[in-house]
């Protein structure tokens, strides 16, 4: 049988009850079809995971315990974040290697600005000012790089390989290649830290993050633009549809995001920090193609993504409770990445 | 090579007197692309010495007979012998070891490869060892250089020659390649005139040194210029074959067109309404001061061969292309639409030619390919109202008679025929003054055609502009209102739809002087 395809199948549900708007049953069991293949990937890999989960001197499984499980959810969020508008990026055909320089940046920019004196200011004004001033320059640097990729046409991978070094470099440049330490005092900085690396507010981010994209994905016009530009270009400049955009928008998206991603990191991390996020650029695209987004583009669904993040970090948490080693554990990751795309690929064909 | 003799001495087009073996004869062969028959039991033979024409309408499968001889496409069935003993060409090395060539109409070139590494590639000649030294391929190539009579360095890339010379390259490689049997699909569709007269010339020499030519063209007058014989393939069929000097190109034209069949009726219309779109010397990089008007209510028929510049004239008036000169006026005021929206709001629509490369996202839903032009007016805030979508589309959907599993469906599982309703649909919810088919019904099954010239008729009825592009003249015929004909991007002649005959617009279309003149 044919793996419906994910847009199909929502659609498909559309077209049988013209009447009625979708339910939420009806909705979440549509949510399960689609990422069906990820699930099951992932349901095998928390079976295995509580199998050999070390047990806590209680007897329970410490894999299972209500801390390890949010513990997994916190970590993830970051890459979680950041994936979401790589489904976008890649959607669209495109690719982001510069969400890591981003995030590297707003760390600096956050901690910049929460650790210069603002006389007058309440700490509420002084916080939201910091964490807006950075995820805005973050979505600029974003949008820059639509920018140039739409309207110069330069290939994704390239503008943002560039943007990648560069954007490292300002944060180096602003930071004088030094973190930017926030304290555990009373002071605005410490008080920002505790707040933004609360899990609640980590998980609960990432959440509304994770909904917000899903809506705007399969609800919004501009979710059908980036999937129609992905899948045929050349059909979405016949059909007139807003081409460069569209794609500017998404690399802003991205860049907000990764800005976002930033400001926890610095309040988990308790600094700024220029040398943050090498390599996050890698683990969402991974994210993001482990949860079925087709490179080339067209094809693909954030649920899936987030089914794609579950597997990566549920794998990580259970590797590290058995205490495998980290190496092991990036050996591990190569051959789940190439499984979950190969069966992907098989299941495309029958 | 033992035939030297010219076919073209000996008589009658059937009867061969003298039984000079065939050095390459095709029997049968029959190729289907889906459930599209694109040759069905063809036949052609050729000798020695011989230039001969594959000659037919655009879709006639000239082009898939000459691939399959070339190894670049297997057939289904049939038998091919070269030199009378049957052989079996499944790859393009294959054909190359039975000396067996073929020039591509856009040139098989390595555009950012040498000229020297051009004529190296894939060339079982030279094949000595890994390495191919410099010096010995300046050795090889030179005498089929000469031959040809291109001067260049081996140097050079090959994309940086013009194109006239990149052809003699092209040629030239296949020389090396010890070619017997030179196919030549279009050789001539971007030369200039000296170059075609150089290129007739080289054809010539072959000729005389007993290589056997085969001249896939529809340009009529150049094959009574340069063939000896012409075999005519029509819906995929040999009909017949003739000699050059025994024949007119009026009869070659109805042996290419033939068939007698009329289709259904066409609606009687009269088209009086005001000028809804005025085309004035338009001119672009293909097209050459290309006039018309078109009326409310008319249906404006586009005939011309494959490359006359038909879908370059739908890409001037939808934005793709760039107007070098001449003005198009919409409803009497002028316009230059710079990208589609731009036509799109000037009341322009456009389904294009190829509908799975530039109409459909083949992996996206019928739904979504279908409304995808009008998801401004299916939008609150940018949220999509998909109860409204569904319910436009599916009226629009019957209107069409699309069959298709559901409005979820990708549009990649649909037929080709639905597939092109799908992109109808765009523009019938967009509803603009002026729509542009390139080609509707191209690859599309007899049901589905019937489907779409009724929506022709009734958008005309409705007071619609429509330009239809065909391939398919009984179509044109059929459906138009008036015929403009376009030849090498100019516009050779308009038929009003009485005066219109198949033979009359090929004639047009193939450039033939009017009594089948035609120098040799």
């Amino acid at each position: 049988m044919k793996r419906p395809d994910s847009s199909e199948e929502r659609d498909r549900g559309v077209a049988r009850r013209p009447g009625g708007p979708p339910h939420l049953l009806a909705a979440s069991a549509r949510f399960l079809l689609r990422s069906a293949h990820s699930l099951v990937a992932l349901l095998g890999i928390v079976i295995l995971a509580v199998a050999i989960s070390p047990t806590a001197s209680d007897g329970s499984r410490i894999f299972l315990q209500a801390g390890n499980l949010t513990d997994i959810l916190r970590q993830i969020s970051l890459i979680g974040i950041i994936s979401l508008a790589m489904t976008f990026v890649i959607l669209t055909g495109g690719i982001d290697l510069s969400v890591g320089s981003i995030l590297a940046l707003s760390t600096t920019l956050v901690a910049m600005g929460l650790t210069r004196a603002w006389q007058g200011a309440s700490y509420t004004s002084h916080i939201l000012w910091a964490i807006l001033a950075a995820v805005a320059a973050s979505t600029l640097a974003g949008a820059l790089n639509g920018v140039v990729i739409a309207s110069l046409r330069i290939q994704p991978f390239v503008v943002t390989l560039a943007s990648m070094i560069g954007v490292r470099g300002l944060a180096k440049w602003l930071s004088k290649n030094e973190n930017i330490d926030i304290g555990f005092g009373r002071d605005v900085a410490a008080e920002f830290a505790a707040v933004f690396r609360e899990k609640a507010i980590v998980i609960g981010s990432y959440a509304c993050a994770a909904v917000l994209f899903w809506v705007l994905l399969g609800r919004t016009v501009f979710g059908r633009h980036v999937r129609a530009i992905g899948d045929n270009e050349r059909a979405a400049e016949y059909a007139g549809l807003p081409i460069l955009g569209t794609r500017v928008w998404v690399y802003s998206l991205s860049g907000l995001l990764s800005g976002f991603a930033g400001v926890l990191y610095a309040a988990e991390n308790h600094q700024g920090n220029p040398n943050a996020g090498v390599a996050y650029e890698l683990d969402a695209i991974a994210a993001v193609v482990i949860g079925g987004t087709r490179l080339a583009g067209g094809k693909g669904s954030i649920s899936g993504t987030i089914v794609g993040t579950l597997i990566m970090g549920v794998l990580t948490n259970m590797l590290r409770l058995n205490n495998v080693d980290s190496n092991l554990e990036m050996m591990i990751k190569a051959v789940i990445i190439v499984l979950a795309v190969a069966v992907q690929r098989t299941q495309e064909k029958i | 090579m033992a035939q030297r003799r010219s076919p073209s001495r000996r008589d009658g087009a059937g009867g061969t007197i003298l039984p000079v073996p065939n050095l390459l004869q095709a029997d049968g062969v029959s190729k289907h692309y889906g459930g599209v028959a694109a040759l069905r039991d063809a036949r052609f033979s050729i000798q020695a010495g011989e230039v001969h024409a594959l000659i037919g309408e655009n879709g006639a499968g000239k082009s898939t007979l000459a691939k399959i001889m070339a190894g670049a496409v297997r057939a289904d069935r049939g038998t091919i012998a070269v030199d009378g003993r049957p052989v079996t060409i499944a790859t393009p090395l294959d054909a190359q070891r039975l000396g067996i060539g073929i020039i591509y109409q856009e040139l098989d070139l390595f555009p950012h490869l040498t000229v020297g590494e051009n004529m190296a590639i894939g060339n079982l000649g030279l094949r000595e060892s890994l390495l191919v030294r410099f010096g010995r391929l300046e050795d090889f190539c030179r005498p089929y250089l000469e031959q040809v009579g291109l001067t260049c360095s081996l140097r050079q890339p090959a994309g940086s020659l013009p194109i006239g010379k990149q052809q003699l390259l092209a040629i030239a490689r296949a020389l090396s390649m010890n070619v017997r049997i030179l196919m030549m699909d279009e050789p001539t569709s971007s030369l200039s005139e000296d170059a075609v007269d150089r290129l007739f010339g080289l054809i010539r020499e072959l000729k005389g040194r007993g290589v056997a030519l085969v001249y896939v063209s529809h340009k009529m007058d150049e094959i009574f210029r340069i063939c000896d014989r012409a075999t005519v393939l029509r819906d995929g069929k040999t009909i017949r074959t003739v000699e050059t000097a025994a024949t007119t190109p009026s009869e070659i034209i109805r042996l290419m067109v033939g068939r007698d069949v009329r289709m259904a009726t066409r609606t009687e219309r009269r088209a009086t309404g005001e000028v809804v779109l005025s085309v004035d010397r338009l001119t672009t990089a293909k097209l050459k001061s290309v006039s018309f008007e078109l009326r409310r209510g008319e249906v404006l028929g586009v005939a011309g061969l494959v490359g006359a510049g038909r879908s370059e004239l739908g890409a001037a008036l939808f934005g793709l292309d760039t107007i070098r000169s001449g003005t198009v006026c919409r409803g009497g005021r002028p316009i230059a639409p710079r990208s589609p929206s731009d036509a799109m709001r000037h009341g322009i629509g456009l389904t294009p030619e190829d509908r799975r490369l530039e109409g459909l996202m083949m992996s996206m839903s019928v739904l979504e390919n279908g409304t995808m032009t009008v998801l401004q007016r299916m939008q609150t805030w940018g949220f999509l109202r998909g109860r409204q979508e569904t319910r436009e589309l599916s009226a629009v959907g019957r209107q069409l008679a699309l069959n298709c599993p559901s409005l979820g469906a990708a549009v990649a599982t649909l037929s080709g025929g639905n597939q092109q309703k799908v992109l109808l649909a765009r523009w019938l919810l967009l509803d603009p003054e002026v729509l542009f088919l390139d080609d509707p019904t191209r690859g599309i099954d007899i049901g589905a055609k019937q489907d779409i010239y009724r929506i022709i008729d009734d958008l005309a009825s409705a007071g619609k502009g429509v330009i239809l592009v065909s391939s398919e003249l009984p179509e044109l015929l059929r459906c138009c209102d008036r015929i403009v004909v376009l030849c090498d991007g100019r516009v050779t002649a308009v038929y009003e739809a009485k005066e219109a005959t198949q033979e009359n617009i090929m004639a047009s279309a193939t450039n033939a002087a009017p009594n089948g003149g035609g120098t040799r």
